[in-house]
């Protein structure tokens, strides 16, 4: 985790409302990894108190750059849109953990649903580079919103699914994923949490169906990792990537909480934002 | 980061332990590396202080502030219960060892898992909260980070919470005594839990019977933080003063609530939340005001402290401490950074200490200010 200036390099609006900003900031982007996030401070002091955290959507180890994408939503996202190429601004990073890819795993499904493309997006990068075969499927409301091919990797093949049905299949990103769970060796997922739930419903069914546990030298076998270490993590077929309203991202003010199914919240910003979809308490069971 | 200078007096490592008084106590001396303090190492009030930023022009600025019992904090700059965590989460990008006092998470005798989400919201100049005091309990706060506590020179004050008068005594029953605990900071105003807490800062009687039983329960220094969320605090602080506090720290949040975005219901998932920030200096003000000029023990102040100006406001009527809450969240530096601002004012205005510059702004008095018999006047 450190504290730094990072320069803005390059800002567009890649989609109405969305945008994509490039900053120079080697410091984040040699230690990180795909799944973990910068929280990052607004200039406008005029009443807004709180950082903002966005996914490091790329970094390049290469140019020390990193990139962010969000949509602009309040005064605070707006204020960045604001920013010119020169600027700088503060940014606290890397933070979170990140997705674990199982050494074994060779063909990645990535699920996005709108926004969440930028929880997902780096571990793209990450596992094209160390030569796995990557799946995105990808959920929108209308061809609008869709994500542009051109940022994407050549090798990472693109499945897009819109509600309204205006670019490729119709209906929800979860009803693609039923072609593509006997491919997949592992699953990383990012977007509204109704997405998320649907998943994780899946992926128990899957654990049912095509799970590998009692079939000999599998992933499933072996002994039982603690919950919430990178092990754990690394066997799930199904890891996600939560979202929730955050305070401090360094764990103090325990803002930003899941519930789990052991019973304990956790923090997304500290044992997160990456869970083994199996973790989380779907049913948000606060116990009232 | 910066080396920090250490004084370290001849007596400090030789002196043996002497037995614990409640009078003398130095649990935590910010002028010691920790395995050279022991419990009967003193430091003379008048030895040169280390509060200001070393190797800067000028004459050494004494920040030292003493809360009473014993309890010496380096410096006036101390970090707000909720915003700093237990004080290691902060630590990659914090010396916080800098600070004038760290007030950890609010603590209780079982653990608790805290209210639904969303928690957390931004609201104009400030951010509601309804964390629900999720923590570990009292045993695994001391299990986990007593060790990294005692071993800090910074001294720790533990923000204790309960429902009932029984839960707070047994709490600090299991604190007293414990190395690495340099005081207590009742919570008896936290707005976001349903049984207990809030129901003690709003009376005056109770507020005293939880002070008063803590107070036979430990020796170790005693804070109590009131609420703004009554409609005459002063009664309230005389109470607690009454009651064998050491000190008292003004304001915990105002209780708030924020609608939805889709306006179906309150966003919070308790509905009610802590208003803290910027937003609120005001009402701190008023109530740090209010509070000095009725009692005689120590005030520290709480609420949207930003930047110097905020510190010297509150100095000004009559707190001799602040601590600095969710600016945290913006600039986890800012805390250490007012602490080698204040000593850099005082060196401005040519004085060796703060302290002139605590309570310039309070109505003038012929005698000191007494916490008893004073009755409000409006």
């Amino acid at each position: 985790m450190r504290l730094v200036g990072a320069e803005l390099i390059e800002s567009r609006e890649i989609l109405p409302g969305q945008w994509l900003q490039s900053y120079h900031a080697p410091a984040l982007a040699t230690g990180s990894r795909a799944g973990q996030f910068v929280h990052v401070r607004t200039g406008d002091l005029s009443g807004l108190v709180l950082r903002r955290p966005f996914s490091i959507n790329t970094a390049d180890l290469a140019t020390g750059t990193i990139t962010i994408h969000f949509r602009t939503v309040g005064r605070g996202t707006q204020w960045f849109t604001h920013l010119r190429p020169g600027d700088t601004i503060d940014m606290l990073g890397p933070l979170g953990r990140p997705f674990e890819v199982d050494p074994r795993s060779q063909h990645l499904l990535l699920i996005a649903g709108g926004l969440g493309i930028a929880g997902v997006r780096a571990l793209a990068d990450e596992a094209i580079r160390d030569g796995r075969q990557v799946t995105l499927l990808f959920g929108a409301a209308s061809a609008r919103d869709v994500y542009p091919t051109s940022l994407l990797p050549d090798e990472l093949e693109y499945v897009v699914a819109t509600d309204d049905g205006s670019v490729g299949r119709t209906g929800f990103v979860t009803e693609l994923v039923e072609d593509y769970e006997s491919w997949a060796d592992q699953a990383f997922a990012c977007g509204p949490e109704p997405m998320l739930r649907a998943l994780a419903r899946l992926a128990t069914t899957r654990r049912g169906r095509l799970g590998v546990a009692k079939l000999g030298r599998k992933r499933g076998a072996g002994k039982a990792d603690p919950p919430g270490s990178p092990a754990a993590r690394r066997k799930a077929f199904l890891q996600v990537s939560m979202e929730q309203r955050m305070g401090c991202a360094v764990g103090a003010c325990l803002g930003c909480v899941v519930m789990t199914t052991s019973g304990a919240p956790q923090r997304v910003c500290r044992e997160g934002p990456v869970f083994a979809s199996e973790e989380i308490d779907w049913e948000g069971g606060w116990g009232r | 980061m910066k080396a920090k200078r250490r004084v370290v007096t001849a007596s400090g490592a030789s002196v043996p332990p002497a037995r614990r008084t409640p009078t003398v106590r130095k649990p935590k001396s910010p002028f010691l590396p920790a395995r050279q303090r022991g419990p009967g190492a003193v430091t003379p009030l008048t030895s040169p202080d280390p509060g200001g930023r070393p190797g800067t022009d000028g004459l050494p600025v004494d920040l030292r502030v003493d809360l009473g019992r014993g309890l010496v904090l380096p410096n006036p700059i101390l970090v707000a219960s909720g915003t700093f965590g237990y004080g290691t989460e902060y630590a990659e990008v914090v010396d916080v060892n800098r600070l004038g006092g760290i007030c950890c998470k609010g603590t209780t005798l079982k653990p608790r898992i805290g209210n639904p989400t969303p928690r957390v919201t931004e609201t104009p100049g400030g951010m509601l909260n309804s964390i629900g005091l999720q923590n570990p309990g009292v045993d695994a706060v001391l299990e986990k980070y007593a060790d990294t506590w005692a071993g800090w020179p910074v001294p720790v004050i533990v923000n204790v919470a309960g429902e009932s008068v029984g839960d707070y005594v047994e709490v600090v029953k299991r604190l007293d005594g414990m190395p690495g605990i340099a005081g207590i900071e009742l919570n008896i105003s936290c707005p976001n839990v349903g049984r207990g807490g809030l129901q003690f800062a709003i009376d005056a009687d109770a507020a005293a019977s939880v002070t008063a039983a803590v107070r036979r329960a430990t020796d170790l220094p005693l804070l109590v933080k009131l609420s703004p969320n009554v409609s005459d605090v002063r009664p309230i602080a005389r109470a607690i003063a009454d009651a064998g506090a050491d000190a008292l720290c003004a304001i915990n949040t105002l209780s708030g609530i924020a609608v939805g975005p889709a306006r179906e219901r309150p966003l919070l998932g308790n509905i009610y939340g802590g208003l803290s920030g910027p937003a609120i200096k005001p009402v701190a003000l008023r109530i740090v005001y209010e509070v000095s000029q009725v009692v005689s023990i120590p005030v520290v102040a709480i609420g949207g402290v930003t930047e110097l100006a905020d510190v010297l406001d509150f100095l000004a009527v009559g707190a001799v401490a602040v601590q600095v809450g969710t600016a945290i969240f913006a600039d986890p530096t800012l805390p250490v950074r007012l602490v080698d601002e204040l000593a850099g004012e005082c060196r401005q205005r040519g004085l060796t200490s703060y302290r002139p510059l605590i309570g310039t702004a309070l109505p003038k008095r012929a005698g000191a200010p007494s916490s008893k018999g004073a009755e409000y006047r409006p």
